[in-house]
């Protein structure tokens, strides 16, 4: 179901959200929770709900939602990486791509790119997907104990 | 995190709309003081970011010269929102001595830090406090 909320230790969840502007605050909640969950401090996991915000937002723009209305969310982590991707059924037009950098859009994924590891654009025919990825070690000082 | 006390209750119903909360309105200046004042407060998403831009909007039309937008209880802002700070910064500029202040104090660092990252802060003066920021509009026109 929509809206059901599977982070367990930020290993793997995904999270089918209704593409409509309202759903964004649940999608910082659900960012912002497998953040947490992988271990981030509080000041990266803000980072992280604001770049996953953006990718939904675009998607919820100028994206296109499955059969159902719903655009895809899925969290996959491992001890060193975060990622976090944000799929729609739409077709991203890289002929607009110039266009995009120059607009609101364009501004949205340059906050991404700042504030992110990487970000990376996957477009196929009615399959556009951001994968937003942040490394654990930058908030995870290497602490060995004595052994 | 806190959200896990709401977070079971998602997804029950269609209707169940989570927006988060935000506050966007007029507040009044003081006594012979000629800017119009607009506070916001909470998230200020894709969701809100028109109604931010309908309030500044509003205020222009009305041929105000000197905005002030107060941000200082604003928990999150995006990119649609800067977008339409932007563009009210460009609208006002029109105005004869048109000039927009932003209000956001230092303890609200991570709204200020994404006014840094976006840019913003070269663009439209940030403010530490109210008072500040009335002093230079006053001041610049």
């Amino acid at each position: 179901m929509a809206g059901e909320r599977a982070v367990t230790g930020g290993i793997a969840s995904e999270l089918r959200l209704p593409a409509r502007a309202s759903e964004l605050a649940a999608a910082r909640e659900y960012a912002r929770g497998a953040a947490a969950a992988f271990g981030l401090d509080d000041d990266r996991c803000y980072e992280f709900a604001f770049a996953v915000n953006e990718a939904v937002t675009n998607a919820i723009r100028h994206g296109r939602p499955d059969e159902h209305g719903d655009i895809h969310l899925s969290v996959r982590a491992d001890a060193e990486r975060l990622t976090f991707a944000v799929r729609d059924c739409g077709t991203f037009a890289a002929s607009t791509f110039d266009r995009v950098t120059s607009s609101e859009r364009g501004r949205g994924f340059a906050l991404m790119t700042r504030l992110m590891d990487a970000v990376q654009l996957c477009a196929a025919p009615g399959s556009t997907t951001v994968r937003l990825s942040t490394l654990a070690c930058a908030s995870r000082p290497a602490v060995e104990l004595g052994v | 995190m806190s959200e896990d006390a709401g977070a079971g209750k998602r997804g029950h119903s269609a209707l169940e709309e989570h927006m988060g909360f935000f506050y966007i309105g007029d507040e009044p200046a003081g006594d012979g003081v000629d800017v119009a004042i607009v506070a916001a407060g909470g998230e200020i998403d894709f969701a809100v970011s028109p109604q931010l831009r309908e309030r500044l909007a509003a205020h222009v039309d009305a041929g105000r010269r000197r905005l002030l937008l107060d941000l200082s209880t604003v928990t999150f802002i995006d990119s649609t929102a800067i977008g339409v700070l932007m563009g009210a910064e460009m609208r006002v500029r029109e105005l004869d001595g048109g000039s927009l202040a932003l209000v956001c104090g230092d303890e609200n660092r991570r709204v200020l830090r994404i006014l840094e990252i976006a840019g913003i802060d070269s663009l439209i003066d940030v403010y530490d406090s109210r008072d500040e920021a009335i002093s230079a509009l006053a001041a610049a026109g």
